[in-house]
C-alpha cells in the first residue's frame, strides 16, 4: 500500500545564461534557502529527512560524485543521499525518485535538488557535450547534435501531418512572452538583474526571421542553456498536513523510455499506447513512432493518466510545464500527452489553445524556451512551477500575477530526455 | 600560469584531455568489411529483422543476429541541413544530414548526405550508401549520395 505524497514547498534561483557570481553549490543553497523560508510552512531544514540530487553532466560541472558537495554544503549530511541522472529528464526522473521514497514509507520528508552549471564551457562545447548523450559510435561521429536531431523529426513531422514553421513560431512566442512575466526567467531582462540584455517580448516575425540552426529549427525555435538550480520538498500526507494548509498532491506518475537513435524505433502500428479517450482506429494507418513521435512520453502519459484518473487530458489538465526543448517537440508533446490527436498538434497552438487563458495553460513559466533549461534543475522548476500555480500564489513568486493561471486545479509536469529516451509525467492536484 | 579570466568572481582556465582506448566489441565486422567494399547489417532469422547499424543481439529477443550484406540503396525519410554544430563539427558546417531507408533493412540510419546540388534534396529521394576510400573506422566512413 503506497502512501499519499505532496509537495509542500519549492525554491529556484535567478536563471541566466552564466551565473558567475556563484559555484553550483552555492546556486542550490540559493534555491534551497527560497524553499524554506519564502513559502508558507510551519517546517524547518532539520525536518528533512534525505535528499535526491539531480545533475546530468559530469563533463559540464568537471565534478564527479557532486551530489557529495552539494549535501554538505546545504547542511543535510549525516541523512540519505542518492544522484539521479537521466539526461533532459534528470529533474522529473528526481521528483519520482523523491516520490518513490516517501510513497514507500522509506522517508517522510525528502528534499529534492536539482542544478547545472553550463556556462563553465563555450556554447559550441556544450553542445558536444549535450550531443554525447546520443550515441556515440554511430549518430555523434557524423557530426550529429541535439539540433540536427530534432529538426529531422520536425521536418518528418512536416511532412506526415503538414505541421508549419509559423505553427513553431506560435510556441516560441508563447513562452517567450509568458518568461517576461516571470523575474526568473532568463529571457526577462526587465524583471531578473542576471537576464539576457538581448530577452523581451517577440513577435512569429521575430522567430521567421532568426538564422537558421537546423531546417525547420531557428535560433528563436530552441532552447535556453543556463546556470540554475531548483528545489521541491515532498512529504507524506501525515507530514504535508502539518507543514502547510496548501499541499499539492502528486496523483499519478509515470515512466517511459525509447531507443537511443530514434532511427531503431518501428514504424509500424504495434506499439501505441493508446490513452482512455482515444480510439483505434484514429491512427490505423500510422507509422508510429517513427521519427515524428516520442512513444515514451506517450507511454508515460497513459501510466500517469490511469494512476490520477485523467481520461479527458485537454478538458482536466489545467496547467502544463512541459519540456519544450524545441518549439517543434512541444507541438509533438502536444499529441503525446493527448491534449490533441497525433498530427494536430499544430492545431493546437495556432487555436491559442495552450495560451495562458486558453482550454489549457501550457509553459507558463516561459518554459525552456522562455525560463531556462540548467538540465538538472528543470524538471524540478516544472515541479516548482505547477505546486505555485495550483497553490495559486505564481504571483508572488514571479513578480507579476499575468501567467498566473485563475483557479487551476489539476497541474501536469512533463520531463524528457535524449531524443525521447527517458520521459516522465506527473499529474499535480492541489 | 593559471590563465585568468576574471577577478571578481575569480574565472580561471581548467583543461583536461582524456584518451579512450574504444573497442567497437562484436560489431567490429562491420568496419572490417567495409575495408573489402561491402556494407553489413544484422538479421535476426528469428524475428525477421534487419539491423543498420548492426546490433550483435536483437533487441526484441536477445538471440544473435546474424550478418547480412546490404545494397546499401534506399531513400531519404527526412533531411536537415546543419547550420550549426557541436565544438567538433563547427568546421564542416553547413552539411546535410538524413534519416535514410534502405533496402531489406527495418531501421533508419542516420547519416549525412554529400551532393553538389543540394536544393534537389527531397523526401523519398533515391540514395546510396558510398564508402570512404581511406577508413578512419567511424560511422563517417559510410555516406549517402543521390542516386536519381
Amino acid at each position: 500500500m503506497t502512501r499519499k505524497v505532496a509537495i509542500v514547498a519549492g525554491g529556484v534561483t535567478y536563471f541566466s545564461k552564466a551565473r558567475k557570481d556563484k559555484t553550483q553549490e552555492e546556486l542550490a543553497a540559493e534555491a534551497m534557502r527560497m524553499a524554506l523560508y519564502e513559502n508558507d510552512i510551519n517546517m524547518s531544514k532539520d525536518d528533512i529527512e534525505g535528499s535526491v540530487i539531480g545533475y546530468f553532466s559530469d563533463h559540464f560541472e568537471n565534478q564527479l560524485k557532486f551530489g557529495a558537495i552539494i549535501q554538505d554544503y546545504l547542511g543535510l549530511n549525516p541523512k540519505s543521499n542518492v544522484r539521479i541522472e537521466g539526461g533532459g529528464a534528470t529533474g522529473g526522473l528526481a521528483i519520482r525518485e523523491g516520490y518513490a521514497q516517501v510513497a514507500s514509507g522509506l522517508l517522510d520528508v525528502v528534499a529534492v535538488i536539482g542544478f547545472e552549471k553550463m556556462s563553465e564551457v563555450n556554447t559550441a562545447k556544450g553542445n558536444e557535450f549535450i550531443a554525447l548523450a546520443s550515441d556515440t559510435d554511430w549518430d555523434f561521429p557524423i557530426g550529429g547534435y541535439y539540433s540536427g536531431y530534432y529538426a529531422l523529426m520536425a521536418r518528418r513531422h512536416m511532412e506526415e501531418f503538414g505541421t508549419t514553421e509559423e505553427q513553431m513560431a506560435m510556441v516560441a512566442v508563447k513562452n517567450r512572452n509568458n518568461a517576461q512575466y516571470n523575474k526568473f526567467a532568463q529571457t526577462n531582462p526587465k524583471m531578473n538583474p542576471y537576464g539576457m540584455r538581448d530577452g523581451g517580448f517577440i513577435k512569429v516575425e521575430d522567430v521567421l526571421k532568426s538564422p537558421y540552426v537546423a531546417y525547420p529549427l531557428k535560433r528563436l525555435d530552441i532552447c535556453l542553456m543556463s546556470d540554475g538550480a531548483a528545489v521541491a520538498i515532498l512529504a507524506s500526507e501525515e507530514k504535508a498536513k502539518k507543514i502547510t494548509d496548501t499541499p499539492v498532491w502528486i496523483t499519478g506518475t509515470g515512466a517511459g523510455s525509447d531507443a537511443m537513435r530514434a532511427g531503431d524505433r518501428p514504424r509500424d502500428n504495434k506499439s501505441l499506447p493508446l490513452l482512455p479517450h482515444e480510439k483505434p482506429e484514429w491512427y490505423k494507418n500510422l507509422e508510429y513512432p517513427g521519427v515524428h513521435s516520442f512513444r515514451a512520453g506517450r507511454e508515460a502519459a497513459r501510466q500517469a493518466y490511469k494512476m490520477a484518473g485523467i481520461d479527458n487530458p485537454l478538458k482536466q489538465l489545467d496547467v502544463i510545464e512541459l519540456h519544450d526543448a524545441y518549439t517543434s517537440s512541444e507541438i509533438q508533446t502536444y499529441e503525446d500527452l493527448g491534449l490533441a490527436r497525433y498530427g494536430e498538434g499544430g492545431k493546437l497552438i495556432q487555436e491559442g489553445q495552450t495560451l495562458v487563458d486558453g482550454e489549457v495553460a501550457v509553459n507558463p513559466s516561459g518554459g525552456l524556451i522562455g525560463n531556462m533549461h540548467a538540465v538538472g534543475a528543470t524538471g524540478i522548476m516544472q515541479a516548482v512551477e505547477v505546486f505555485w500555480q495550483l497553490q495559486g500564489i505564481a504571483g508572488k513568486f514571479h513578480g507579476s500575477d499575468k501567467t498566473q493561471v485563475r483557479g487551476a486545479e489539476t497541474g501536469l509536469i512533463h520531463s524528457h530526455a535524449g531524443t525521447g529516451t527517458y520521459v516522465t509525467v506527473s499529474v499535480l492536484r492541489r | 600560469m593559471t590563465e585568468v579570466f576574471g577577478i571578481d568572481p575569480l574565472i580561471i582556465k581548467n583543461e583536461y584531455f582524456i584518451e579512450y582506448r574504444h573497442s567497437y566489441g562484436k560489431t567490429s565486422p562491420f568496419f572490417e568489411n567495409l575495408s573489402k567494399g561491402k556494407i553489413m547489417a544484422t538479421r535476426c532469422e528469428h524475428c525477421n529483422k534487419t539491423f543498420m547499424p548492426p546490433r550483435a543481439d536483437c533487441p526484441y529477443c536477445l538471440r544473435e543476429t546474424k550478418w547480412v550484406e546490404i545494397s546499401g540503396k534506399g531513400r531519404i525519410h527526412t533531411f536537415s541541413t546543419m547550420y550549426f554544430a557541436g565544438e567538433k563539427f563547427l568546421k564542416d558546417v553547413p552539411f546535410y544530414l538524413a534519416y535514410v531507408e534502405l533496402e531489406g533493412v527495418d531501421t533508419l540510419l542516420l547519416t549525412r548526405i554529400k551532393t553538389k546540388e543540394p536544393e534537389k534534396l527531397k523526401i523519398g529521394m533515391k540514395i546510396k550508401l558510398r564508402i570512404a576510400r581511406e577508413l578512419e573506422w567511424r560511422a563517417s566512413d559510410i555516406w549517402a549520395e543521390p542516386d536519381e
